[in-house]
């Protein structure tokens, strides 16, 4: 039974600043508890290291209501097209029930983000809300022990079974039909399952807590807060935008050239149109190529929400990114675009951070060309070696099979207008929100041995602010031999930065051998290390915004002293003289940068 | 109960004042109420402010080559920032990577030297450390709790090239797994020991000159104490050293007035909120402590009992965003200066204005008449900030400041409630701080606790612990296994050897004490899982299989416990083993308080209040020292004392137990 959710007009609770504030807080608190069950309960690296994973709740009519602290790139849209597709593919929903989703062609994100949707049902039959909580996984069940198909051409040769909103437990009791597949095709099985268990936990208690808020409330209280907040939400984005000026710009960013790209990799162009006035914002992302037969191809939700990122990294912070203030956004897809609507059986292996980046980046780009003071360069591209999936047997114990993706990070934070990049982002979707592997940790998990991790001197891109100064990893098996499964972008095409902020460094990776001589190797790639190789990822530096001789000498004494920079770089690319004790001499600094101005 | 305020350029100045203001009251000398004293537990927060001020010594950092950037990467995470706010700048490490160094040498996770020490190299690094000035060095290599041997080395040719320069070791300090918490930890540790041997040595010459001629004692971490001269050894003992002790008090007073085994206990004061968990009589510990912000401050990666504290407190500003939605915090009007209602120059509404505006405060009895408070200045900064842009009236301005912040204590609670397994229901809520009881019944309302518990020292609760804390250190070792595949031989001999620890200190530091004890406990995971719980042992040896088949039970019944599930059928991985040793310094817990002389002229009265949903009310005033044991009263009612004021809600029910504490039915 559907009751009228709109109660007569006399009825309407009133919701004032005082009770959206706290009802705020509670659904927040909700999306916590959610994702503190899965960090600490979860069995795969990629999870309870590496925090992939990201929880949200979304109303009855499958609108993003509360995020949480959760990865932008996974839910922020998404979780409202997997709830629809929930509700047309199951009419019937019924207490109890919970559906598992992977399926990039009906709102997931790409098919490693397995997701748990519980519809949350009223005692009335009324389904009032969704609970999802979404966990990249450490496998799927792909054609090679990856979750990033590089390779594939297509979703047959990508390999993972898809699931489109499919019923998992009925009555809070598993379809064992369905658990049975998993483990029969997903790697590690006992680590999927007890994965499986942690995102189903996290689910469920959302649904426990929000039921007990609706009976403490009641719904229509709940109903009446969804449209204050959004309205409110929608309010904050109009005041947001209104500080930039109107504006139209394109912007294009390159990801390398994978196999199944054109030669020269898969150009991202996009157009951003600001109405400052209206308080609006559109990104169009139409005019680009066709689905391509590689991994790379974004899914829906991946295309719609990176370039919000974008939009939301540009801006003044605080705007709550929920369905209210997304109104005030529009992007352009179109069917069968690589940055667009990918129609089955395009595979979308790849999807939430080769290209998706490339978008973010630039929008963010875009904005700032045309706004001075908001917007960001781009943020270093994602994921060097330090991020693979690895496989193999460890003979440590038994030659047991393991399979996970390494998070020992990539910096690759951009530069904003108001400050250097953020050193540990990982990635323009995950926002920083992804931990990093303790060294000691991975080599606990793993037969593996981390020989450096640490910062490069004189990678940083240039500007007035810095965009972070890229990582140096090297890993390597430990008396057996390693699968290592990678997909690095940004080698050919670097960070670019903003109104005369400089490139971040681009991308390296190599092997070493024995001897101790390194071979750069390709970008991507499926190897198999001996116990005498070894593996480097040197990540991108996020790229600059400003002119680096207006940055602050003082900051630039900093980064020499701190040995980012070197004292030859501060005087050529930030025209700061040093004295001998490390001192910026500021006469002699202003003299340089007056003779140089205009020669760059 | 005296007090007596900070006096940050020279903290022993504090301490003698406090003792002062007892010794006045009291009518005898302080040489003699000193003399008179055996012990005297000093809690000091100097730590932690050393720290957030950036005033520790000049600290170098030697760790294994490759692995210069451990303080710098950190973790990585954002957790809790706003998501998209890029202009919050990347955190300094606690050591300058100036002064970080890179020593070659490699220890492999099972023990193996994978390279040896390069001794030449560290003699080098030294010399350059020695030209830096540096005044303290820590040390942490990759390993070096499975296989100390490099960093026992380094030490050695610390002490040789490097004569009287501070130094601390990870694994001496810290052995647990995870590089960045167990540098950390070292690097804090070791920055704080100048500072912290200075102070304790000027506060012992200062109480000595007093007359004091007894056992100075620091409280840790740990909720223990330790004496004095082995907190400057190793200061990092000394952080959190006032909040550590709420717990140990509120366990008690818990104890004493409720049946429940599960308490929750808060400590309000003027810019934070403290709260903290009895989980079956034990206070629950945690390793992710943080200086500051969290991902922007510096975890200290110590053992410490879990105390979470929020910006949350009487000095709480309130205010109203550009969308028009309201917030309590996180800026704090602190004390300067201070809340509207204080007319030391604030102009914005705090949680204390809204209390004002209520009439929940006496403006004549405000500190016991210590202070007047402008009211109005109180009211209009609540209708111009609050009020007016919320277009409500004044009183439903101040309702919704208290509901609000209600809301966020709630929330800290949960965190550490819920989130672990456990239901606030059925836990007695301890409040304590000066700002404990102007809305403790909401919280517990909020919360669905039926039992409120506010100890007669409420406004010293962390005091009232250090008075009822024991003697206490802690030991641990690294040893992988796993319940199918238990080395029993190998457990036995680590837990000897802790025990053997143990007795060392009982011999030491815990000779005379009244009684002693050792707890064993392990850290372990399911197969799969990297974050450990800990599990207590039932004795510290395993002579049988049913010793190991008794641990496993334990284990999945302690998962159940703060996760809410167990997994029989998995294996069990064992990581870290610990040993508690406490000893028992009284004979006798702590008495209760004495009735202080003061009253204000004042037993009873009335006043007109504002409850939420209620409207103005007359209420009943109430005079703490006035009631009688046993005596009930039923809100609306205030009841006050010099150190605090209670709100009692409509329908909530205030009595007076014969210990002469407060316990509340909300």
């Amino acid at each position: 039974m559907v009751s009228t959710l709109e109660p007569d007009a006399a009825d309407v609770p009133v919701i004032d600043g005082v009770l959206l504030a706290v009802l705020s807080k509670r659904l927040e608190g909700i999306v916590r508890k959610m994702h503190n069950t899965l960090l600490r309960t979860a069995r795969s690296g990629v999870i309870n290291n590496g925090r992939d994973f990201s929880c949200c709740i979304v109303t009855g009519d499958a609108e993003l209501l509360t995020l949480g602290e959760s990865l932008p790139i996974h839910l922020m849209v998404g979780s409202d097209m997997m709830a629809q597709s929930m509700k047309d593919l199951h009419p019937q929903l019924r207490r109890g029930d919970a559906f598992i989703h992977n399926s990039p062609y009906h709102g997931c994100s790409h098919a490693a983000d397995q997701s748990i949707l519980v519809p949350v049902i009223d005692d009335q039959g009324v389904h009032r809300f969704t609970a999802i909580a979404k966990a990249h996984q450490a496998d799927i069940g792909n054609a090679m022990p990856t979750t990033y198909m590089f390779s594939a051409k297509d979703v047959y040769e990508e390999g993972a079974l898809i699931f489109p909103s499919v019923k998992v437990q009925e009555d809070y009791q598993d379809i064992e039909d369905i658990i049975r597949m998993c483990m029969l095709r997903i790697r590690v099985p006992d680590q999927w399952r007890g994965d499986y268990l942690a995102a189903l936990g996290a689910a469920r208690i959302a649904e426990r807590e929000l039921l007990a808020l609706g009976d403490e409330l009641g719904w229509e209280v709940l109903h009446a807060y969804q449209r204050e907040w959004f309205n409110y939400s929608e309010q904050r984005m109009v005041g947001a935008l209104r500080k930039l000026p109107s504006g139209r710009t394109r912007a294009c960013s390159t990801h390398d050239p994978f196999p199944g790209t054109p030669p020269d990799g898969i150009p991202v162009t996009l157009a951003v149109e600001m109405d400052a006035e209206a308080g609006s914002i559109e990104v169009d992302l139409r005019d680009n190529m066709d689905c391509l037969p590689s991994g790379l191809n974004l899914s829906e939700a991946c295309a719609r929400t990176a370039a919000m990122i974008g939009i939301f990294n540009s801006i003044e912070p605080g705007v709550p990114p929920n369905a209210g203030s997304f109104r005030r956004i529009c992007v352009h897809l179109r069917e069968n675009c690589v940055v667009g609507i990918p129609r089955h059986p395009a595979s979308c292996s790849i999807a939430t951070t080769n290209v998706a980046d490339r978008v973010t980046n630039a929008v963010q780009r875009a904005i700032a060309e045309f706004a001075e003071g908001y917007g960001m360069a781009e943020t270093g591209a994602v994921q060097s070696p330090a991020g693979a999936v690895i496989s193999g047997f460890d003979p440590r114990n038994d030659n047991r099979a393991f399979v996970n993706q390494l998070q020992l990070g990539d910096t690759l934070g951009a530069a904003g207008p108001s400050e250097d990049g953020w050193l540990t982002l990982f990635g323009a979707g995950s926002a920083g929100q992804c931990l990093w592997d303790s060294v000691e940790v991975d080599e606990t998990l793993y037969p593996i041995r981390v020989t450096e991790r640490r910062i490069v001197t004189d990678s940083e891109g240039a500007g007035k602010y810095c965009g972070a100064p890229s990582s140096f990893v090297e890993f390597s098996p430990v008396a057996c031999s390693l699968r290592v499964i990678y997909v690095t972008d940004g080698t050919i095409n670097a960070p670019l930065g903003t109104r005369g902020g400089l490139t971040g460094t681009s991308a390296r990776t190599l092997m070493r051998k024995a001897s101790g001589k390194d071979t750069p190797i390709p970008p991507y790639g499926d190897l198999t290390l001996t116990a005498e190789e070894s593996i480097i990822g040197i990540s991108c530096g996020g790229a600059g915004y400003g002119d680096p001789r207006t940055r602050d000498p003082v900051r630039v004494q900093r980064d020499v002293a701190e040995g980012y920079v070197t004292a030859e770089r501060a005087r050529e690319t930030y025209c700061v003289v040093l004295d001998k004790t490390g001192t910026v001499d500021h006469k002699k600094t202003q003299q340089l940068r007056a003779q140089t101005v205009g020669r760059r | 109960m005296y007090k007596a305020s900070t006096t940050p350029e020279n903290p022993v100045r504090g301490v003698r004042a406090a003792i002062d203001a007892a010794s006045a009251d009291l009518e005898i000398e302080t040489r003699t109420l000193l003399g008179r004293a055996d012990l005297l537990v000093h809690g000091t927060t100097i730590a932690t402010n050393a720290i957030l001020t950036r005033n520790t010594a000049r600290t170098a950092f030697l760790t294994t080559r490759g692995h210069r950037d451990i303080l710098v990467i950190r973790e990585g995470g954002r957790i809790g920032l706003s998501t998209f706010d890029y202009a919050i700048p990347y955190p300094e490490p606690y050591v300058p990577r100036a002064l970080t160094f890179e020593v070659p040498e490699r220890i492999g996770m099972d023990g193996t030297v994978v390279a040896p020490l390069d001794e030449d190299a560290v003699i080098e690094s030294l010399l350059e450390i020695e030209r830096h000035s540096v005044e303290a060095v820590g040390v942490c290599l990759l390993w070096s709790i499975v296989n100390p041997v490099h960093e026992k080395r380094i030490g050695e040719l610390l002490e040789t090239h490097l004569p009287g320069v501070p130094y601390s070791l990870s694994h001496e300090i810290n052995p647990s797994l995870r590089e960045y918490r167990r540098a950390s930890s070292t690097c804090i540790d070791v920055s704080l020991k100048p500072l912290l041997s200075r102070y304790l040595n000027d506060l012992r010459d200062e109480l000595r000159e007093s007359g004091f001629r007894g056992r100075l004692l620091v409280i840790t971490s740990q909720s223990g104490v330790l004496d004095a001269s082995d907190v400057a050894q190793a200061p990092i003992h000394s952080i959190k050293s006032g909040p550590a002790m709420a717990p140990v008090a509120g366990r008690h007073y818990a104890s004493v007035e409720s049946r429940s085994q599960t308490a929750i206990v808060a400590d309000a004061g003027g810019t934070t909120y403290d709260v903290s968990l009895i989980r079956k009589g034990q206070i629950p510990w945690t390793r992710e402590t943080w200086i500051g912000r969290p991902y922007l401050g510096h975890m200290t990666g110590f053992p410490s009992v879990d105390v979470t504290s929020v910006g949350a407190g009487g000095g709480s500003i309130a205010w109203v965003d550009t969308g028009g939605l309201l917030h309590v915090g996180p800026d704090s009007a602190g004390s300067v200066p201070g809340p509207a209602c204080y007319g030391r120059g604030g102009t914005r509404p705090t949680v204390t204005d809204a209390a004002v505006t209520l009439g929940y405060i006496d403006p004549a009895r405000f500190l016991n008449g210590t202070m007047d408070l402008d009211v109005a200045g109180a009211r209009s900064a609540m209708g111009e900030h609050v009020g007016g842009p919320l277009a409500i009236g004044l009183d439903q301005a101040a309702v919704a400041v208290i509901d609000l912040l209600t809301e966020n204590m709630v929330t800290a609670i949960e965190e550490i409630t819920i989130h672990q397994g456990i239901d606030p229901r059925y836990a007695v809520l301890v409040g304590g701080g000066g700002a404990a009881g102007l809305n403790i019944i909401a919280t517990a309302r909020r919360l669905g606790c039926k039992e409120i518990v506010i100890p007669d020292v409420a406004a010293g609760l962390s005091a009232a612990g250090a008075l009822i804390s024991d003697l206490t250190s802690e030991y641990a070792e690294l040893l992988f296994t796993t319940t199918t595949g238990f080395d029993r031989d190998r457990a036995n001999r680590t837990l000897g050897n802790l025990e053997r620890r143990c007795q060392c200190f009982i011999d030491g530091p815990g000779a005379r004490s009244f009684d002693q004890s050792i707890e064993f406990f392990v850290e372990g995971r399911y197969l799969h899982q990297i974050w450990e719980i800990d599990v207590p042992l039932r004795q510290g040896r395993f002579d049988s299989q049913q010793d190991v088949d008794a641990l496993t039970e334990d284990f999945h019944r302690v998962h159940e416990q703060i996760f809410a599930f167990s997994d029989p059928d998995s294996e069990i991985e064992l990581v870290s083993w610990h040993a508690r040793v406490r000893c028992q310094l009284r004979e006798s817990a702590v008495g209760s308080m004495e009735r202080t002389r003061h009253n204000a002229g004042f037993d009873h009265g009335t006043r007109e209040c504002h409850f939420g949903g209620f409207g103005m009310l007359e209420t009943d005033i109430v005079w703490f020292e006035a009631m009688q044991p046993d005596e009930a009263v039923t809100g609306p009612a205030i009841v006050e004392s010099p150190f605090t004021t209670v709100v009692v809600d409509p329908g909530a029910e205030i009595r007076r137990t014969l210990q002469g504490n407060l316990v509340i039915i909300p």
